[in-house]
């Protein structure tokens, strides 16, 4: 069922391509109620609606019916946050958010698997940690830019996802006490992605029981415009086999930055051998 | 099959349109960044082709092998040594102004269309920074010569 849901969103975003026409950066919808595409709990679109709502990259909203279902879209800008990101070079790979609906599924995938808590690394507004919280998970969100750690702070009043404006390398994991993790990695294997989770892989598997009960979700991409790894896995294949893990789930949805993109962001769900 | 003088006749076209190119530089204080990669694509154009040229040596005459160098000598003399330093220092000093006024752009509440004619600026920003990118993959190429 959640792999229809994810399906149904790209393929909604399709038609979204085709008629909007606004000249926002950064655009997405979530739909207005629940539906036969998206049976979601009509208080978890609530919240997901109060997310963007409340979160200043998002200055104008309207709602439009895309093919057949009735949503609010959101208009964005992240510019300011790429700007202070590229000033103090604190961040290896520039605040490219999800959409809240594909932060959303992917967070329905990870409690659907058994994990109790998510753990948003390199969190960017911390909307994956959020919807975590929606789906009644515990989870963190690590993030090393502080002006988005500071933006993070304005949006857990409802749902505290537990922002942490740290290096997620050198994070001391043991302080969360974690039991059965799911950790998802911000950015993309070719942009800096594979150093980010490699270091955090070092970090959990020297946590005792934590290497075998943790999950990973990494984003990838099919894109021909990056170099394409030998053992695939939309460019995380060569760190999932060094590091002796198994790829169990890929789901393809929708982010910022796929917008005008044919092919969307590959979330690629891993564990342990 | 091409002829020898059919490659005469390419290189030294090519070696024209890079001095115009190099005229222009000269001459030209406000330069846009499209005119900029272009006239470093004719050097690396004119470069290359002087390069593969060169391999081909002994099957080549020797007024095409003098022009060569003459066209290399130019190359190093006036665009390596002056407009490549201008460029960039032309290049960095926009990227540190428009940063500068995106900065103070972005203070204060702004209305929709504020936000997407700034959004234009950052775009902007965007591509001179990765023109400076660009420009600086060139210098790398000149210190590894």
């Amino acid at each position: 069922m959640i792999s229809d849901i994810a399906k149904n969103l790209v393929k909604l975003k399709k038609e979204f391509v085709k008629v909007y026409d606004g000249n926002s950066q950064i655009q997405e919808f979530i739909p207005k109620s629940t539906s036969e595409l998206f049976p979601i709990v009509e208080s978890h679109l609530d919240l997901l609606h109060e997310f963007a709502t409340t979160n200043p990259i998002y200055y104008n909203s309207f709602e439009k019916k895309i093919g057949s279902v009735d949503c609010i879209v959101y208009e964005g800008d992240i510019n300011k946050y790429w700007l202070n990101s590229i000033q103090h070079g604190s961040s290896k790979a520039p605040f490219s958010p999800t959409w809240i609906m594909s932060g959303y599924i992917g967070a329905m995938f990870a409690k659907e698997l058994g994990y109790s808590e998510v753990i948003d690394i390199g969190s960017g507004d911390g909307r994956i940690a959020y919807c975590a919280k929606v789906l009644g998970m515990e989870s963190y969100s690590l993030e090393i830019d502080d002006l988005l750690v500071e933006l993070q702070h304005l949006l857990i009043s409802t749902l505290n996802f537990h922002p942490h404006c740290t290096d997620a390398v050198a994070f001391d994991y043991s302080s969360l006490n974690l039991s059965r993790p799911i950790f998802f990695i911000g950015g993309l294997a070719q942009m800096g992605g594979t150093f980010l989770a490699t270091g955090v892989l070092e970090k959990i598997n020297s946590i005792s029981n934590l290497k075998q009960n943790s999950g990973w979700v990494f984003a990838g991409t099919l894109s021909q415009k990056y170099v394409t790894d030998p053992k695939n896995e939309a460019g995380w294949g060569t760190l999932i086999e060094k590091n002796n893990l198994k790829s169990i789930q890929n789901i393809s949805l929708p982010a910022a930055w796929t917008f005008h993109e044919s092919d969307d962001v590959q979330y690629i769900f891993a564990k342990s051998n | 099959m091409t002829s020898s003088e059919d490659i005469s006749q390419m290189f030294d076209s090519e070696s024209k349109k890079l001095q115009n190119f190099i005229d222009t530089a000269n001459s030209k204080t406000d330069m846009n960044i499209h005119e900029i990669v272009a006239t470093y694509y004719q050097v690396m154009n004119v470069s290359s082709m002087a390069t593969m040229l060169k391999q081909q040596a002994d099957s080549e005459p020797s007024s095409l092998l003098s022009q060569i160098r003459e066209t290399e000598k130019m190359i190093s003399e006036k665009f390596d040594s002056i407009i490549h330093p201008k460029f960039l220092a032309k290049i960095s000093s926009a990227i540190q102004e428009m940063t500068k006024n995106l900065q103070f752009e972005n203070s204060g509440e702004k209305s929709k269309e504020q936000i997407e004619s700034n959004a234009k600026l950052f775009e902007e920003l965007r591509q001179t920074m990765s023109t400076k990118e660009f420009v600086e993959q060139y210098e790398n190429g000149i210190s590894h010569d």
